[in-house]
């Protein structure tokens, strides 16, 4: 197992883990915010509370589900309710702490299109649309983003605003959204974050191997950056060996 | 006293063309397949589809041109890709598809289903959704805003949402159509009890007894259910928890057929136009075989 060097995914998952406190909410769809959150409970998280937005709280599945509709991320939760419970009377009563975001592209302020694509000649390709991910934008105390890091998805302007981080640069309060925001964005390159000033995306660490000229030349927009520029820690052997043993052994997620 | 149980297609008899339905599934869970097979074989035109978070059976009416209008929260077919024949028909006409979220369509339903004209949420505000929404044909109908009178916030207003029929496939169901539903159960209550007829189908048709003894789980009460259809696997290729899992082999092939509109017909004359009744469509997707090998384990629920 040890032979077997890092991957990008799994420094991803360490990452979100770390951002991740114990006795917290989070709101998370399947893939690898699910897999963060798990390796977070099993190590320093025992207490945090995962919810699923089509009615399960804190799942313990023992096979890989292939989405959200699958009975495999229903398996041994400690309720079953619905969207009126986890969504509403959870995320939009304020209680979630944590809502985890996939996206088709994002800008530097952190607002999400999963929406639609547009091509060079204009023509408009449909995808997912909101789903929850507006509902969490909108509502969660803070919003974490996982997505490859690629020139095309994260841009200058999203071609379609789903769901709304801060709005041309302005403060939450501004737009009227009681949830706090984009907190950080997690990629198989870096870690960004957003500048409490500017609410513009800023670099925050670059992971082990990666140059800061490949980051900048796959982000879209300029990002801030600081001097030096951390490195993103590597998981640790017991996080390691908890993601590839017991949390996704056959690599759904992380291969 | 009349008799609620019937058959699919005496229901599906009764709905008239350009009505609101409102089918219950989400995604590749639950979804009400007999029902959709139905309304296609029986060619119901000009449809409104309201659904908090689509997939297979919305895929199917929209791919069958039975549907004039989809107001949606989002949706895919899980892992096994997108909804294509929705997403074309996105493509085609700007205003076909009505775009909302999960959580602002439930509360739509729960306005409906508590008897209330609108309902405030605090979703939707500073996204291209609802600049979509203000800006198309659901502006004055469906959307407002308003300072809360009480506090002065901001608030986005969404009209209720009442469709003439709710569907919803459940686990069990009496004669009286009491109905209990396994598992996590998204907007179902919503959508179910903010429908002007319900009509249920069911997986096991059981004696009142068996509800009475776990009143609890009964989610819709049969005084408020106009029929009852008897339907085992009326879900197929789509996952019923506790019943069986979802048929990752038919769900491939339907989205090898749905890719591209060429190809879609194809899939509705062999598994739908060309079968009479789910019975046969099930024969056709492997009979009693295939549905032993989908039966869900009991205690895992898949």
């Amino acid at each position: 197992m040890s032979d077997v060097p890092v991957r990008p995914t799994e420094i991803m998952a360490a990452a979100g883990s770390r951002e991740l406190h114990d006795g917290e909410v989070a709101v998370v769809g399947i893939g690898l915010p699910q897999v963060t959150c798990v390796l977070a409970k099993r190590t320093h998280a025992p207490t945090l509370t995962a919810l699923l937005e089509i009615g399960v709280i804190n799942m313990d599945p023992k096979d890989t589900p292939v989405g959200l509709a699958d009975s495999r991320s229903f398996y041994r939760a400690t309720c079953w309710s619905g969207f009126l419970d986890i969504m509403g009377m959870n995320l939009h009563r304020g209680v979630v702490d944590v809502g985890f975001l996939g996206a088709l592209e994002i800008d530097r302020y952190g607002n999400i299109n999963t929406t639609l694509l547009k091509d060079e000649s204009g023509k408009v390709r449909y995808f997912n649309g909101s789903a929850g991910g507006n509902d969490v934008a909108s509502l969660a105390k803070r919003v974490m983003m996982i997505l490859r890091h690629d020139k095309r998805k994260l841009l200058n302007a999203v071609a379609h605003l789903t769901s709304p981080g801060f709005v041309g640069g302005k403060s939450r309060k501004e737009l009227n959204l009681r949830g706090g925001g984009p907190h950080r964005v997690i990629t198989d390159k870096a870690v960004l974050g957003f500048d409490s000033a500017t609410r513009s995306a800023t670099l925050l660490s670059l992971h082990p191997g990666i140059q800061l000229d490949d980051v900048v030349a796959h982000t879209g927009f300029a990002l801030q950056i600081p001097n030096p520029v951390p490195l993103t820690p590597l998981p640790t052997a017991e996080e390691l060996r908890l993601l590839r043993e017991e949390i996704d052994p056959k690599n759904v997620y992380l291969g | 006293m009349s008799e609620k149980v019937k058959t699919i297609a005496e229901v599906v008899k009764t709905i008239p063309d350009g009505a609101h339905i409102a089918l219950g599934g989400f995604a590749i869970a639950r979804n009400n397949i007999s029902v959709a097979h139905e309304l296609i074989r029986q060619q119901k035109k000009n449809l409104t589809l309201s659904q908090s978070v689509v997939g297979l059976e919305n895929d199917l009416l929209v791919g069958a041109g039975l549907v004039k209008r989809l107001i949606m929260g989002g949706g895919s077919l899980d892992r096994f890709g997108p909804v294509h024949c929705v997403n074309r028909a996105r493509e085609a006409s700007r205003d076909f598809a009505h775009d909302y979220s999960s959580l602002s369509i439930t509360f739509r339903y729960l306005a409906g289903a508590l008897g209330i004209s609108f309902i405030p949420i605090k979703c939707l505000l500073a996204s291209e959704i609802l600049e979509r929404l203000e800006a198309g044909s659901a502006s004055k109908e469906d959307v407002s805003r308003m300072k809360c009178p009480f506090t002065g916030e901001e608030y986005l207003l969404m009209r209720a949402l009442n469709p003439d029929v709710s569907f919803v496939h459940v686990q069990r169901a009496d004669r009286d159509g009491n109905s209990q539903i396994d598992g996590p159960i998204w907007s179902n209550e919503e959508s179910v009890k903010a429908g002007n007829r319900i009509i249920i189908t069911t997986e096991e048709l059981v004696p009142t007894e068996v509800i009475r003894r776990e009143p609890a789980r009964t989610i819709i009460p049969g005084h408020r259910v106009e029929a009852v259809v008897h339907q085992p696997f009326g879900g197929h290729p789509t996952g019923v928890f506790g019943c069986y899992d979802f048929d990752a082999e038919h769900l491939k092939l339907y989205v090898n057929h749905s890719k591209k509109a060429e190809t879609f017909p194809e899939y509705l004359k062999t598994y739908v136009t060309g079968t009479k009744d789910h019975w046969e469509y099930l024969e056709k997707v492997g009979g009693l075989k295939r549905m032993d090998e989908l039966k869900a384990i009991q205690i895992q629920g898949y």
